[in-house]
């Protein structure tokens, strides 16, 4: 290998940056006044999520009767979104816990929002399984917890008890593991701030972190056992969820190949919300230099594998139902592609195994906005692969009699751009609040340190960092 | 030790040594003064405490949801009201003029259920929808609360004064009194009747029925020489023939005949029995899915099938007819001829029915009977029908009386001829013209908003009263409950405007101590005879036999000529529910999905798929359908179309009984929220009034009207189906499994089960698994088994179910979103494409052993019973839904809303030993867990074990077929254990291992081994 196509030639962080001007770009945003596009975005996102507030508080009030489903349908948008919206939470695990255990370094100019982006999308997950209960006020039953009515349990055979811890382990981990991550950076912005409420805050939350030699080795090995203890999670998470339907007896959900695929599909459009959010985030809060056209690269090949290991699911799902014999599952399949609710099969196919193959052009994945586009229809897609395993599963099954069909009211159809809202309203607040970039981390990966010698063309590594490491950096852009 | 008792130990350090103040108060509990002096009681205290006196009155009283109620206890508890035990009193159903037997459910001073009299000679225990669903009409709120005069609220003082001085003027100017009732099956209100009219000179009692069978009545005046409805003996008749008469769903009395039917179709006995059953009809009816020969015919068509059966039989029989009759029949001749031989082969053993109101029909159809020599076997000639007494003739001349304003006064009893007649409007207006008009009906309606005096008869549930179905048979109708508001009996009205004062119970029980009890052979005593009626509810009398005239075949010399409707007719039919229209106000009887379109809350035109095709007409699209008469008048209505596979391409055939007055009420009967839609048309109406298609010609109400033109409206209207696909096929639309077929009903042919070489399911292969069994059922293990043959799809069981289990109605929007909350549905699947053989598969939780649902839910909500039962706990249910899902049988129930009642009243009738669901929980069958219960309770308080058959469960008890067995498979003995021993017997899906508790047995058509019709062949014309 030729030492000019090395990849730390090519910078993980652009122009040249000092310690200084990252602190400063980063905290930047967090001091000065919103900008215009930040307002609009907010109260779009306020109006959202205030538009799914009413309805579900009008449906609390008055009943899942105001939603479409019915007695042959009796999940549809509601568990659609719970799963879309853990699985989109899982890119955001993968990126700061699996990738930092493979020292992909590439992953510090993105793992902020990504982990920030996992907590929010959690929380937008966690509420539909409530919300779709129909006594949600009896929410807290399905939790084993010591009661008063007598040896009363929960039922440990049903998978939505298995979701419920699931669910809660997860939060907890993400939430921890980002916490900690930000400690660092909590603790720059603390001596950016002169005074005030903030910097109060921030010296709260910054636990009196010193910068130390002995706080930066604690804080690392925190760091590394809790991105341990994240990594099993990206695959149990959405293994459980699949659980859901994968113990069901209904054709269409009865199936082995549901947790690989599950947990492939969660990645996928988890990495294609990354790519949404940091696409919008490097614009606006004018981050070009720290998200580069590199990190999209890097990032729209994981989809790009991603949508591989989906579409094998896909394909090896209808062979499975054909090979079986079964008539009612073969059925279910045919009627999922060919059936009533042929053209969310349609969609689901076309958006995540059809135009992510535009990805293998490197023209492609370097125009941001046809990347950004992908991004969304990867998003569309991957909602409407949950709709359609929910949906055309149940709405024919084993007795002709009882198949119904399926719409949504426009109550389910708010609490779905409810869910947005919230989530964009949290992401938002995030982007104004928090440092959006893993300074700390981000100042780990710069040029400072490890400058090349004019001479020599060679690498003085920076103490501490293995050779190995800097080669395995990041994936060679440039020279793949 | 003294000394150590001694020592004082000290609390804290302020107790300690020498801290004598705290210890002074630590001795009394209460440091303050317990005295509270009087005086400090200060003038402001006083207002104070009045003015928070006040206040917290106010807001008491004006935020307290609580009114003030007044609960009395049964100071003297009465000898047989015992509180939370059922009384069952045998009564009478007044559902129809069938007049079925029925034992009212009383529980704490009310009637909660109504279930079929198993001692009854005629209905045996059955009972149809509406019999189930009349408990309703007990509690229903628009029921009048007592007298009007000319609209106004009266006293019946007043009302009598009024009516009986109009009547001595009447009497005195020899005016035309008339009544004008329904068949009124009350031999004592016969009598009073006749008692009330003998006092004028011109008074006639005139008697139609909306849903007439005038013409057989006419028709054996003219071969029999006397009127009389023969009493039709369907158990008795190995070979039955049907031209377009729906007897097992609305013709006559349907309850009885289907038990009769079902007991000509028993395979359990040895030699299995099994009568043929062949229906010439032109639209699908219940009796015609039944069929195991089934032949479309244009009601044209129709008249000349009999037609050449008839000369079929007459070569056969050798008869010399008077005249030529025309035997051909165009192509199918060879099926007439089979069918000619097939009955001739069971002569005196067969029945040919017929449901037309033509009267040229019905005689050839006599004369079938009487080559064959049915009567006096299968047709009962000596203990005639008395359950259609209609003469439409005598309507007619009413009409031309009224007309011409000759009527002084009118008693209209139990009709309602402005909604039910085809000259509803003309009757309008006719009415005006009638200086005295009294109405007993119950309801502010069509024809009572028009009387000037509405004297509302009592419920049959409040009333003593009587019927008598067939001659010698007579149910009694004893009260269950006081009436409810100030009404009274119509014998009490009649009696008090003949000057007599008895009451309801001293006229029947007057009327049988002179006109029953002498012909009721030794029965002793009277009180005896009449306490054991009382106890029955009915008698049984000896009938003297008449003798039968001769068979007057004068009568076929001068045959009407029949009239043949040209071009597309409609054929007005009644449904299972909603008959004509009596009980459209019944919440219950509006939800019951019909049986055979499964759809619910309306009417709608029914066209075959081909006509469709041809007319251009797709489901659900607003059809306008018109007709014109010879006069010029043009009678149209507007209907949603429904694609009917079964029909006659040359017919559309729409329901009676829809778009009645009060219907309104529906607009609310769905939960209210942001996007309800109304439950009723934009006229504010369940459905449209067909009635103005019915005709009055010659004497006959006919329901078959020719040159209907069917234009597209452009507008499309929703029915509330319960049922989105019609059969075991799967949709041909798909590639690969389209056109294939599920094994959810199995079948055969009576032969290929005779010859033993039919097995409906392989022996359940003993799965060893991986775990021991979970439920070992040491006890009691209950299951149900549900004979497919017997079941005839009438949905009794449906309504009987609703009414057990206090299931809410949810309404015709609700239905829509496809939320229709029945614990028990009737799952109707067709076979074929436009020759359509037909099974019901009565469907409820399958109290699975390896079900699905229980171990999903998150909650443990749902659990297995000890006895093999699929528990609900409602009050441990969170709503998941997940159970729902799982169900591979989707008989689970989710209360999406609070389902309240749209006439609170209704409330009185429900089962108090069943839990009201709130919103937000799952439900479904419980296998009637409450039965069970209260059958273990007594056997545990007798000290006896259950004995088979002591729990019938509410779907069971009603079935008039019998087709539901429920008992202990662990009983080796019992009637279960011994019913899925044979080979008709599967469960669905049962390859997925879920062990269904219910078995259902297969359907078996009397058909050659190949499984086809004849029909089959034929092509449609």
């Amino acid at each position: 290998m030729a030492s000019q196509s090395r990849p730390f030639d090519i910078p993980l962080v652009a122009g040249r940056k000092t310690p200084a001007d990252v602190t400063r770009d980063i905290c930047r945003s967090l001091e000065g006044k919103p900008t215009l596009l930040w307002w609009c975005g907010f109260f779009l996102a306020l109006s959202l999520l205030a538009l799914g507030l009413s309805a579900v508080s009008y449906e609390i009030a008055t009943g899942i009767g105001t939603w479409g489903v019915n007695r042959t349908v009796g999940w549809a948008v509601g568990i659609t979104c719970f799963v879309f919206w853990v699985g989109i939470g899982h890119a955001g695990t993968l990126i700061s816990a699996i990738l930092f255990l493979l020292r992909q370094r590439w992953r510090t100019a993105v793992n902020r929002s990504a982990e920030a982006m996992t907590i929010f999308a959690v929380m937008c997950a966690g509420i539909f399984p409530v919300i779709h209960l129909g006594r949600p006020w009896m929410a807290y039953w399905l939790f084993p917890y010591p009661n008063t009515r007598g040896p009363l349990w929960v039922n440990f055979r049903s998978p939505l008890v298995w979701d419920a811890f699931a669910i809660g382990t997860y939060f907890t981990i993400s939430l921890v593991f980002w916490y900690v991550g930000l400690i660092p950076d909590l603790a720059t912005v603390r001596d950016q701030l002169r005074g005030g409420f903030r910097h109060k805050l921030a010296s709260l939350l910054s636990l009196g972190w010193t910068g130390s030699f002995r706080t930066w080795h604690r804080y690392e090995s925190v760091y590394l056992m809790l991105a341990g203890l994240a990594t099993p999670l990206v695959l149990s998470v959405h293994t459980i969820v699949s659980w859901d339907f994968a113990t069901g007896v209904i054709p269409g959900w009865h199936a082995t190949i549901f947790p690989p695929y599950f947990v492939a599909g969660a990645i996928f459009s988890g990495v294609a919300m990354v790519l949404t959010l940091v696409l919008v985030a490097r614009k606006t809060m004018r981050l070009e230099d720290y998200i580069t056209a590199r990190h999209i690269d890097v990032m729209c090949k994981l989809v790009l594998l991603t949508s591989g290991i989906v579409a094998i699911a896909y394909a090896t799902e209808f062979f499975t139902a054909l090979y079986s014999a079964n008539a009612y599952e073969e059925f279910a399949f045919l009627n999922r592609a060919f059936g009533p609710f042929g053209w969310t099969y349609a969609i689901m196919v076309s958006c995540n195994v059809l135009v992510p193959q535009l990805l293998w052009f490197r023209r492609v994945r370097s125009n941001l906005w046809v990347v950004f586009a992908i991004s969304i229809l990867i998003n569309i897609g991957m909602w409407f692969e949950r709709f359609v395993i929910i949906l055309t599963s149940l709405h024919r099954d084993f007795l002709p009699s009882s198949w119904t069909s399926y719409r949504p009211t426009p109550i389910e159809l708010c609490m779905l751009l409810g869910s947005f809202g919230l989530f964009f309203t949290l992401f938002l607040l995030f982007c104004r609040l928090l440092p959006v970039v893993a300074m700390a981390e981000v100042k780990g990966v710069l040029h400072v340190g490890h400058e090349k010698e004019p001479a020599t063309g060679t690498v003085t590594p920076r103490p501490g960092v293995e050779e190995w490491e800097i080669a395995n950096m990041g994936l060679p852009g440039g020279a793949a | 030790m003294a000394q150590r008792k001694a020592q004082h130990y000290w609390r804290s350090w302020e107790e300690g040594p020498g801290a004598s103040e705290f210890v002074q108060i630590s001795r009394d509990e209460f440091a303050e003064s317990l005295d509270r002096p009087t005086e400090q009681f200060s003038r402001r205290s006083f207002l104070k405490a009045a003015g928070f006196t006040a206040t917290v009155t106010a807001l008491a009283a004006g935020c307290s949801h609580a009114p003030v109620e007044k609960a009395i206890p049964y100071l003297i508890q009465p000898e047989e009201i015992v509180p939370g035990v059922s009384y069952f009193y045998a009564t009478t159903c007044g559902g129809c003029s069938a007049a079925c037997g029925v034992l009212a459910k009383n529980r704490d001073g009310r009637p909660i259920k109504l279930e079929g009299n198993p001692e009854h000679p005629l209905s045996r225990g059955g009972l149809c929808v509406v019999g189930q669903a009349s408990l309703l009409n007990l509690y229903d709120s628009h029921r009048l609360k007592g007298p009007l005069r000319e609209g106004q609220e009266s006293t019946w003082a007043e009302a009598d004064a009024h009516i009986r001085a109009q009547l001595e003027t009447i009497r005195a100017s020899r005016g035309a009194v008339r009544v004008l009732s329904g068949t009124v099956s009350s031999p004592t209100l016969r009598a009073q009747i006749q008692t009330f009219l003998a006092s004028f000179r011109d008074a006639r009692h005139i008697v139609y029925d909306a849903l007439s069978s005038s013409a057989i009545a006419d028709a054996h005046q003219a071969t029999h020489g006397e009127r009389r409805v023969p009493h039709f003996r369907f158990d008795k008749a190995d070979v039955i023939v049907s031209f377009d008469a729906d007897f097992l769903g609305t013709w006559i009395s349907p309850v009885e005949f289907t038990r009769d039917y079902a007991s000509g179709r028993r395979l359990d006995t040895l030699p299995p029995r099994m009568s043929h059953h062949t229906q010439v009809e032109s639209r699908l009816s219940l009796t015609g899915a039944k069929a195991d020969q089934r032949i479309r015919v244009s009601p044209a068509e129709n008249a000349a099938w009999i037609e050449s059966l008839a000369a079929c039989l007459a070569k056969t029989a050798g008869a010399a007819l008077p005249f030529a009759l025309n035997g051909e029949v165009g192509p199918h001749n060879s099926i007439i001829e089979q069918l000619a031989r097939r009955l001739w082969q069971a002569r005196g053993r067969c029945l040919v029915v017929c449901g037309s109101q033509e009267p040229r029909a019905q005689i050839l159809v006599n004369l079938i009977n009487h080559l064959l020599g049915n009567y006096g076997t299968t047709l009962d000639w000596n203990a005639p029908s008395q359950q259609k007494a209609g003469n439409d003739c005598e309507l007619e001349a009413l009409s031309e009386e009224l007309d011409r304003g000759r009527v002084a006064a009118l008693f209209l009893l139990h009709v309602n001829p402005v909604y039910e007649l085809p000259n509803g409007p003309a009757f309008r207006a006719a009415l005006g013209r009638v200086p005295l008009v009294v109405n007993f009906a119950d309801r502010w309606e069509e024809t009572s908003s028009l009387s000037r005096f509405l004297c509302p008869d009592h419920n049959p549930l409040e009333s003593w009263g009587d019927a008598e179905a067939v001659r010698g048979v007579y149910g009694l109708c004893q009260p269950a409950i006081r009436p409810l508001g100030n009404t009274r009996s119509v014998l009490e009205s009649f009696a008090a405007w003949s000057g007599d004062t008895r009451s309801a119970y001293e006229l029947v029980r007057a009327h049988w101590r002179e006109n029953i009890f002498p012909h009721a052979g030794n029965a002793g005593e009277f009180d005896a005879f009449w306490d054991r009626a009382v106890e029955t509810g009915f008698v049984s009398t000896a009938v003297q036999a008449t003798n039968a005239k001769p068979f007057s075949f004068s009568a076929l010399e001068n045959l009407p000529k029949i009239s043949t409707p040209a071009g597309l007719s409609m054929v007005l039919y009644p449904k299972v529910a909603m008959l004509d229209g009596r009980f459209a106000e019944n919440p219950w009887l509006q939800e019951l999905p019909d049986p055979i379109s499964k759809v619910a809350w309306d009417n709608y035109a029914c066209f075959s798929p081909a006509a469709a095709q041809r007319l251009g007409v797709q489901e659900g699209d607003v059809v306008r359908l018109e007709t014109t008469t010879e006069g010029g008048a043009t009678t149209s209505t507007e209907l949603p179309a429904f694609l009917q596979p079964g029909q006659h391409d040359q017919v559309v055939a729409v329901a009676l009984g829809y778009g009645r007055q009060g219907t309104e009420r529906f607009a609310n009967a769905g939960p209210k929220w942001l996007f309800a839609r109304s439950g009723v048309g934009a006229d504010g109406r369940v459905g449209k009034n067909a009635a103005p298609f019915v005709t009055l010609r010659d004497g006959y109400l006919q329901y078959v009207r020719g040159g209907i033109r069917v234009t597209s409206t452009g507008r499309r209207s929703a029915l509330a189906s319960t049922q989105g696909h019609h059969s075991l096929t799967m949709p041909k639309d798909l590639p690969l499994v389209g056109g294939q077929h599920r094994d959810i009903v199995r079948e055969t042919t009576l032969p290929a089960l005779l010859a033993g070489d039919f097995k409906a399911a392989p022996s359940p292969a003993k799965i060893n698994g991986l775990w021991p069994t979970d439920h070992p059922y040491t006890g009691h293990r209950w299951a149900m088994a549900i004979d497919l043959t017997a079941c005839t799809g009438c949905s009794g069981c449906v309504v009987a179910c609703q009414a057990e289990n206090n299931i809410p109605v949810v309404g015709k929007d609700e239905v829509l979103r496809h939320r229709e909350m029945h614990w028990m549905r009737i799952d109707r699947y067709y076979a074929g494409e436009d020759e359509v053989d037909v099974v019901h598969q009565p469907m409820l939780c399958q109290q699975c052993d390896n079900a699905p649902c229980e171990t999903v839910c998150p909650v443990i909500a749902t659990v297995h019973s000890a006895e093999g039962l699929n528990q609900q706990i409602y009050n441990r249910c969170v709503g998941t839904r997940y159970c729902a899902n799982n169900c591979p049988y989707k008989t689970r129930r989710f209360n999406w809303f609070n389902y309240m009642r749209e006439d609170a009243l209704q409330n009185l009738a429900l089962n108090p030993d069943v839990t009201v669901r709130s919103r937000g929980i799952m439900e479904k069958c419980s296998f009637c867990v409450q039965r069970i219960e209260a059958a273990r309770i007594e056997a545990r308080r007798s000290d006896k074990l259950i004995a088979d058959g002591q729990i019938q469960t509410a779907c069971q008890q009603s079935c008039p077929a019998q087709a539901i067995v429920f008992g202990d498979l662990n009983d080796p003995s019992s009637r279960i254990s011994k019913m899925v021993q044979g080979p008709r017997r599967f469960a669905v899906l049962e390859e997925f291992n879920f062990r269904p508790a219910v078995n259902y047995l297969a359907v078996v058509r009397n058909r050659d081994a190949s499984g086809k019709s004849p029909s089959e062949d034929r092509s449609n014309g």
